[in-house]
């Protein structure tokens, strides 16, 4: 062990990159929603929302490397690099940990396929993008059970509010989803509203 | 793979008497005996007593370096070369392992056209020899004639007199794969090569991203051959006469002869067949209107610019149009190009698939827009709306449609600009009571039933 692991610093650097990752990650999962529905967020060109949700989701990576290798490090508790990969492996936290090394194995599934979606048939791609979907809510239960400090205070606040936004995030897209016209009606709902739609005088 | 050398192989069948027809027009279509164009269907053995029996080659490849060598384009519209084509698939089909399909795509869903179902009409078996001969060549166990049902002004439907022409063929033994006949769905997309394989597969006839290209990965996952029916029928011809005799007419980068639609005025189209380089005026009328090249997916040229213009792309470019599949249509002195043009723009934003972006959205705007053009008093600055939305939307599709409809916009805003001007102070040149001159069928998807 050197000077800098038997400090507290790391303890707390893999603590706050562990929220910022987990912001991150709900950030990404509602531009996903919004990209699968070819949404607009404010002004943004539905591309500048499809580049969004990639960047964030690299930078997400970035963050969840850094939180991995800092509770690695950190001599407090004894985790093996492994363990962070290999579920259920970790003599510390067997389960929370357990659960957040599922979270981070099915993540990395997603990123490294979607890396390679030129690679993939489309529909491979989206198979893997599928476990997008439980890979959130894992890494939920990973940050709240394995952390006491999300467990109250503005931290489980912050929790919370995550949670709620994704829920929403969720509703959102099926309700949208629901309400879609069969493909073959689409072109002819548009047209018969540009043709009711009175001229504007000097619009775009 | 190397490719044969032609000069090892007979030019002209072994078992043929009949000697090499004059190198000049009609090729394709049948001459009456005086050597006019013929309007009677080619039965079998009308077709044997003018063209031969069917030269095949006796193996995978053989007429592949013959096709090069006559340098045979598509005649569906893109003009690719056909021999790169049949490579392709060859080659696909030797990585792979799997045995290659061939589709005759008859499809025509060009409102405009009605040149392949005129050739299917009165020369099918022409076509049935080229789909064979492009089987042998490819190596494909399978083969699919893909055609439109509707035809115009005939008693038979096209389908009847194919499976017709194809028992025949069945008696006299003279198939080597089995043919499919399948309807193509009456959508404008359905002889899009991916629709078309995507419809062929059981499902709607609707534009997929590629790759996968068809010749790689298509019907069935096979590697997949698409040629244009046109295309098919030369090949026929090229496997008889020889790459010379092919190269006869035409021009040197685009030989050959090609069969146009010509519309100069109400009724029937004309189908004409001529050779390539021909001078675009014997297919226009004497007038000083526009003209519309290309068809629905094409280009308007003012009179001036058309007239001294042959018809092959190095020539037409200058126009900044393509031959595509040889429609050529003059738009009557008392027809307004805006509003032809407007309903022609109607049929295509409704005929699109639904699925792209810019497709989706920016079709029916232009559509839009354009019909207040033409329907006169326009609002200020629609046409520059219609120019910007025409940029947005071109290349960004996962097909050619936003593309093409695209490009009939901005033709139509150049060419008929002092007309747009006139429609701005409420007045049209064109009579007020004629009706519209370019055909545009009315039944459009409402249903995905309806792409099936």
């Amino acid at each position: 062990m050197n000077a800098a692991s038997s400090s507290t610093w790391m303890w707390y650097a893999s603590r706050a990159t562990g929220v910022v990752a987990l912001l991150l990650l709900t950030a990404v999962a509602l531009l996903g929603l919004m990209v699968s529905r070819q949404a607009r967020l404010a002004d943004l060109p539905r591309f500048a929302v499809t580049g969004l949700h990639r960047n964030l989701s690299l930078l997400a990576v970035a963050f969840l490397l850094l939180h991995v290798l800092t509770a690695v490090a950190d001599g407090y508790v004894t985790i093996a690099l492994d363990s962070a990969v290999i579920p259920f492996t970790s003599r510390y936290e067997r389960l929370w940990l357990g659960i957040g090394a599922v979270g981070l194995d099915l993540f990395l599934a997603v990123i490294i396929t979607s890396l390679l979606r030129g690679h993939l048939g489309r529909r491979a791609w989206y198979a893997v993008h599928l476990l997008s979907y439980a890979s959130w809510p894992i890494a939920f239960a990973h940050s709240v059970g394995s952390s006491g400090d999300m467990q109250s205070g503005w931290m489980l606040l912050l929790a919370v509010a995550c949670a709620a936004a994704l829920a929403a995030g969720i509703t959102w897209r099926v309700r949208a989803a629901a309400r879609d016209l069969p493909r073959a009606q689409r072109v002819h709902a548009l047209m018969a509203e540009l043709h009711a739609r009175k001229p504007r005088a000097g619009a775009q | 793979m190397t490719i044969p050398n032609e000069a090892t192989f007979p030019v002209a069948s072994p078992g043929s008497s009949v000697r090499p027809p004059a190198s000049g027009v009609p090729r394709l279509l049948p001459r009456t005996p005086d050597g006019k164009p013929g309007r009677v269907p080619q039965d079998l053995a009308a077709h044997q007593g003018t063209h031969g029996s069917l030269p095949y080659r006796g193996g995978a490849g053989r007429l592949i370096g013959e096709l090069q060598a006559a340098g045979l384009t598509g005649r569906g519209g893109a003009a690719f070369p056909a021999h790169r084509k049949l490579q392709a698939v060859f080659d696909a089909a030797r990585v792979t392992g799997r045995q290659p399909v061939v589709v005759a795509n008859g499809a025509e869903s060009e409102p405009a056209s009605d040149k392949d179902a005129t050739l299917l009409w009165l020369a099918p078996h022409l076509v049935l020899d080229g789909l064979q001969l492009a089987a042998e060549a490819v190596g494909a166990g399978r083969a699919v004639l893909y055609a439109r049902a509707a035809s115009q002004g005939r008693r038979q439907g096209p389908l009847d007199s194919l499976n017709e022409a194809l028992a025949r063929r069945r008696d006299a033994r003279l198939d080597r794969v089995p043919v499919r006949v399948v309807q193509a769905p009456p959508r404008f997309l359905a002889g899009q090569e991916t629709a078309l394989i995507s419809h062929l597969d059981g499902g709607p006839a609707i534009p997929a991203f590629i790759p996968p290209r068809p010749a790689e990965r298509g019907l069935g996952n096979a590697p997949t051959l698409i040629s244009n029916v046109e295309t098919l029928a030369h090949m026929a011809l090229v496997a008889r006469h020889g790459p010379d005799w092919f190269r006869a007419i035409g021009t040197r980068p685009e030989p050959g002869s090609m069969l146009c639609t010509v519309r100069r005025g109400d009724g029937a189209p004309r189908i004409i067949e001529v050779a390539i380089g021909a001078p675009l005026s014997v297919l226009l009328a004497r007038s000083s209107s526009p003209v519309l090249i290309g068809g629905y997916h094409g280009t308007w040229v003012p009179a001036s610019l058309a007239t001294p213009l042959t018809l092959d792309n190095a020539s037409l470019a200058r126009a900044g149009a393509r031959v595509g599949s040889g429609i050529v249509i003059t738009l009557p002195p008392d027809r307004c190009g805006l509003i032809e043009t407007a309903q022609v723009v109607r049929y295509l934003a409704l005929e699109s698939a639904g699925q792209c972006g810019p497709c989706l959205n920016g079709l029916p705007r232009i559509a839009a827009a354009m019909a207040q053009i033409a329907s006169g008093r326009p609002r200020r600055g629609v046409r520059a709306d219609v120019e910007r939305w025409a940029g947005l939307v071109t290349g960004r599709g996962a097909c050619h449609h936003p593309d093409g409809t695209a490009r009939l916009v901005r033709s139509a805003l150049t060419v008929f600009a002092d007309e747009a001007d006139l429609h701005e102070r409420g007045r049209c040149s064109a009579s007020r009571h004629a009706a519209p001159f370019l055909p545009v069928p009315q039944a459009t998807a409402r249903i995905e039933a309806d792409w099936r």
